[in-house]
């Protein structure tokens, strides 16, 4: 139960930080979700390099965690360029060349992971926008596009890990946010189980970030992702996605969810409800659209 | 004309000014709106309010006369409720634009979201552009005018309306139909074009419920009532009970609809014991004068609370389901006993308020009755999620009870067999819920404690969002909770029983640590003040009784509410079996009861060794039932099972 943002700039020289506008635009629908709030920033990427982020905490236990992630990195040749802790997070970016999948596994059962990408990094804890910007800045963060979400726990835990945006695990660069609840997830859990996908938690909301990047991985456009997502997902929703150079949306057939999107020449944004676009744009009226039931796109930067 | 800057302005005192000037007859002009939710909700006066630029959720919601004109976009929710007035609105609108108009004009000059006229019943909507998804779904009454394309499933299962369409036909909903228009009110709505300037040269289609699910296709034949004291029969197998079921499906091909409360053996607070043995405790002369009882329920968040005289409360039931006479009759009782009646789902009648010293008023999913000026005599506000008897189904109220006038009140068509929508339009999820709370507390400027109604059904995950979404109380149902008419195996075999629904909540709160931020009232088939204390014990605030209090009031318990020709003249719209109800008589009776429940609490309190009810503790009781044992996380005393509730000593 939450409230989402997403904001891609199309061309590079748009005077917009994407992590502030995200920011504001999360904190004008934090009323959908006090609980948690995160972010899935894309930019600054390094040929041959990735970003990773994970969940340590700030106990005794988070310097054991960070000595099992180093060993894990050396086993499978990904070497440390810079790492650092911010928060409750340990960030490291390492040259890596190997198998993705086999790799994010292996540290999957080192510590927690919250993303693996060479342009993607989520950041997410519990709190307010206000309150996850404290401690992340995540103001700073001038990038290409992102996701953003607030969310109020109600079956799982108020934990970081179990907050949104979430990473496709195994998968470099995809992330989704989610309002809504998809009441075929364990089934559809159990079949790409079956396939061989590990899933990190028990949350609905990641069954979409696997699902779309196991279609993704398998060659088909992301636009066709979204397609088949809303024949093969059962339950309120609207979604959005992200990859390295695209975002896009999904809502469910029953309209149940709301999402609604403002787009110009510069950028295109999309939030669970006009009040975040605004945020953008004060004292402004916006030509917005509100996308039907059933419906999808994607945008992608135009360089 | 006033005007009110909200760049920097927090809503709430945003709509205190606004409310103020309206009240004074000023017109408002309100700047920077930029897409705020609850923009002018709760105004009752004849003014115009301009919204420079877009709005939220809810503009204009919860309001009877005022013109709003929003220059660009609104949100979900536009026009909740209004009453009389209007609202123009430039741009687009989004999903249940005019959900639940009473009367109102809506003028959206763009395009509308889904679900557009949801549960409405009287007034226009006017969608100048395109509608979306099931536009008119649920609609009770009043007209809709479409100029541009229907989307799809149009009309979906209304009840009652009109929809005139002017563009391209998507596809028709379940239940609706295309019909001939008639020159005359193709004029009417000419007439309203010309009035709001949209100048418009299409021919018009119409659309209205096409009749099929208004009724149930077969009555369900009246036989003699079996008793409720002989209803599981003599066999546990082929008993009378299941005979007579299957008959009367054989002859009807659906499940059964009956009145009263579940019938199989639950564990309930009987199979629960006190500690100590108290049969012998001195109590003295005057128990309720020793021990201190006046309960205070929902001023969490600064509300006015309700202020009891001990910790009990009405259950909520329905005017519709019970006659006038019987609710107020209810209603006299509670005001004498210092305690809150609840007006159910079908409305507040002034007889009811009058004699009521304290009433909640009731929210449900299909508005039937709901309005602002009410809410604004009300002393508390509850949204109804669910109950006990049948969690997940909406109210029913079957054609023999739906008269004119009760037709009127809840502004439905008069004779359809209502099936009240088991959702709420805007609510959606617990972050729909939390901007509808709101809307509530705007709209009666933060005065009233709101709450909401459970019926026990995922207590642990639904409890936490109830507190997290900022109710100040819950009212938790179980399963043994009674109803007026609910499917027979619904109310058998569907929900949780009342002790698991107050130990689910209590563990649940505790889990998050926020079991004082939220005050729990619960209810499901508590009998008397054994049963209440055990409640408390359990860890509720207080309790409600509703079918005690009725059968205190007279009723036979012959199970046959739904049907409407009710001998006592408690569950009837027949004025020749109301007539036989005195409810001055009864209210002493109930009343007297209530008494008896008081004496009951404060006896028992006192016998266990204090002299305050919020001294109870979950340490007090014992099981006396595996069952009980597991659910309350209680020890198991077997031994105990004969020696009654109070155990004698020695």
């Amino acid at each position: 139960m939450c409230g989402i943002a997403g904001i891609l700039l199309k061309r590079d020289g748009v005077a917009v930080d994407t992590g502030r506008a995200l920011i504001d635009m999360l904190d004008g629908c934090q009323h959908r979700g006090p609980d948690s709030t995160g972010f899935a920033l894309y930019g600054g990427e390094e040929k041959g390099q990735l970003k990773l982020r994970f969940y340590v905490g700030s106990d005794n236990e988070a310097g054991d965690a960070i000595g099992r992630l180093k060993g894990v990195f050396r086993e499978h040749g990904a070497d440390i360029v810079a790492d650092e802790r911010v928060g409750g997070c340990y960030r490291a970016v390492v040259r890596f060349g190997g198998d993705l999948q086999r790799f994010s596994y292996a540290v999957e059962h080192a510590a927690k992971v919250l993303s693996i990408g060479e342009s993607l990094e989520i950041v997410k804890d519990v709190g307010g926008a206000h309150d996850v910007d404290d401690v992340y800045d995540v103001h700073v963060f001038k990038g290409s596009h992102g996701l953003g979400h607030v969310r109020l726990a109600t079956e799982s835990d108020v934990k970081p890990e179990a907050s949104h945006p979430f990473w496709a695990t195994g998968f470099s660069d995809v992330a989704i946010v989610h309002n809504g609840q998809i009441t075929n997830y364990w089934k559809m859990r159990r079949r790409l189980e079956r396939r061989g996908f590990a899933f990190a938690t028990d949350n609905d909301s990641e069954l979409i970030a696997v699902y779309l990047a196991d279609k993704l991985s398998q060659g088909v456009a992301l636009k066709d992702a979204l397609a088949s997502s809303i024949d093969d997902m059962d339950g309120t929703f609207s979604f959005l996605v992200s990859t390295k150079d695209e975002i896009g949306y999904a809502k469910d057939r029953l309209a149940a969810k709301p999402m609604i999107m403002f787009e110009n020449d510069d950028l295109i944004a999309i939030a669970s409800e006009e009040v975040s676009l605004n945020r953008l744009f004060p004292g402004r009226a916006l030509d917005t659209r509100e996308p039907p039931p059933g419906s999808y796109d994607t945008w992608s930067r135009s360089i | 004309m006033v005007t009110i800057d909200l760049s920097g302005l927090e809503i709430r005192r945003a709509n205190e000014r606004i409310r103020e000037a309206a009240a004074a007859g000023e017109s408002v002009e309100v700047l920077n709106p930029d897409a705020r939710h609850h923009i002018g909700v709760g105004v009752i006066h004849p003014v115009d309010i301009h919204v420079r630029g877009s709005a939220g959720y809810f503009c204009a919601g919860l309001t009877d006369t005022p013109r709003f004109h929003v220059e660009s976009n609104v949100g979900w929710g536009l026009a909740d409720n209004m009453y009389r007035g209007s609202v123009v609105v430039g741009g687009n609108a989004g999903a249940i634009a005019g959900v639940a108009i009473r009367g109102a004009e809506v003028v959206i000059k763009g395009n509308m979201g889904s679900r557009a006229g949801q549960v409405m019943k009287k007034g226009t909507l006017l969608c100048c552009g395109n509608a979306n998804f099931m536009a008119g779904y649920m609609m009770y009454g009043g007209r809709m005018v479409i100029l541009g394309q229907s989307g799809e499933r149009l009309g979906e299962d209304m009840t009652g309306g009109e929809i005139f369409l002017g563009g391209e036909l998507r596809s028709l909903g379940s239940d609706a139909e295309l019909v001939d228009t008639e020159s005359a009110e193709i004029d009417e709505v000419l007439a309203f074009l010309d009035r709001y300037e949209i100048p418009f040269k299409g021919a018009f289609r119409k659309v209205v419920n096409a009749g099929k699910k208004l009724r149930y296709g077969a009555a369900e034949r009246q036989v003699r009532s079996i008793p409720y004291f002989g209803f599981s029969g003599d066999s546990d197998y082929w008993n009378r009970k299941i005979q007579e079921d299957v008959y009367i499906k054989s002859q009807i091909g659906r499940y059964r609809v009956r009145g009263y409360g579940g019938a199989r053996e639950l564990p309930h607070l009987s199979d629960l014991a006190f500690r100590k043995d108290i049969a012998m405790a001195a109590v003295g002369d005057d128990p309720v004068g020793d021990v201190e009882m006046r309960t205070k329920i929902g001023g969490k968040n600064g509300a006015n609370p309700l202020d009891l005289t001990m910790p009990v409360l009405i259950a909520p039931m329905s005017y519709g389901a019970l006659s006038r006479s019987a609710k107020q009759a209810v209603a006299i009782a509670s005001g004498m006993a210092g305690i809150a009646e609840n007006t159910g789902e079908g409305g507040m009648s002034d007889a009811q308020r009058d004699a009521a010293g304290q009433l909640i008023f009731q929210m449900l999913g299909g508005r039937l009755g709901w309005n602002i000026h009410d809410m604004n005599r009300a002393d508390g506000l509850e949204i109804y999620i669910s109950q006990g008897a049948k969690p997940g189904f909406g109210g029913q109220l079957m054609a023999k009870k739906v008269t004119k006038e009760l037709a009127e009140i809840r502004g439905i068509p008069a004779g359809i067999d209502l099936r009240s929508p088991s959702r709420h339009p805007d609510i959606l999820g617990a972050d729909d819920l939390v901007i509808k709370v709101e809307e509530l507390r705007e709209a009666t400027g933060y005065r009233l404690p709101v709450s909401v109604k459970l019926g026990a059904g995922r207590i642990h995950d639904d409890i936490k969002i109830a507190v997290k979404d900022g109710f100040d109380f819950v009212e938790l149902d179980g399963m043994q909770g009674s109803t007026g008419a609910g499917g027979a195996e619904v109310m058998e075999y569907v929900g949780i029983p009342t002790i698991s629904a107050i130990c689910e909540a209590e563990t649940a709160l505790a889990s998050i640590g926020r079991r004082d931020d939220i005050e729990i009232v619960l209810m499901g088939g508590l009998r008397d003040g054994v049963d209440a204390v055990k409640g408390l014990c359990l860890g509720a605030d207080a309790i409600a009784l509703g079918t005690a209090a009725i059968i205190a009031g007279g009723c036979i318990a012959c199970m046959q509410c739904h049907v409407g020709q009710c001998v006592t003249g408690i569950a009837t719209q027949d004025p020749e079996h109301e007539a036989r109800y005195k409810s001055k008589v009864e209210a002493r009776h109930i009343y007297t009861f209530l008494e008896s429940v008081r004496w009951q609490i404060a006896a028992i309190v006192k016998a266990l060794g204090y002299a305050d009810v919020r001294q109870l503790r979950r340490d007090d009781l014992v099981a006396l039932t595996p069952e009980a044992a597991e659910i309350a996380g209680l020890p198991y005393e077997p031994g105990l099972r004969d020696a009654g509730p109070f155990r004698a000593a020695g």
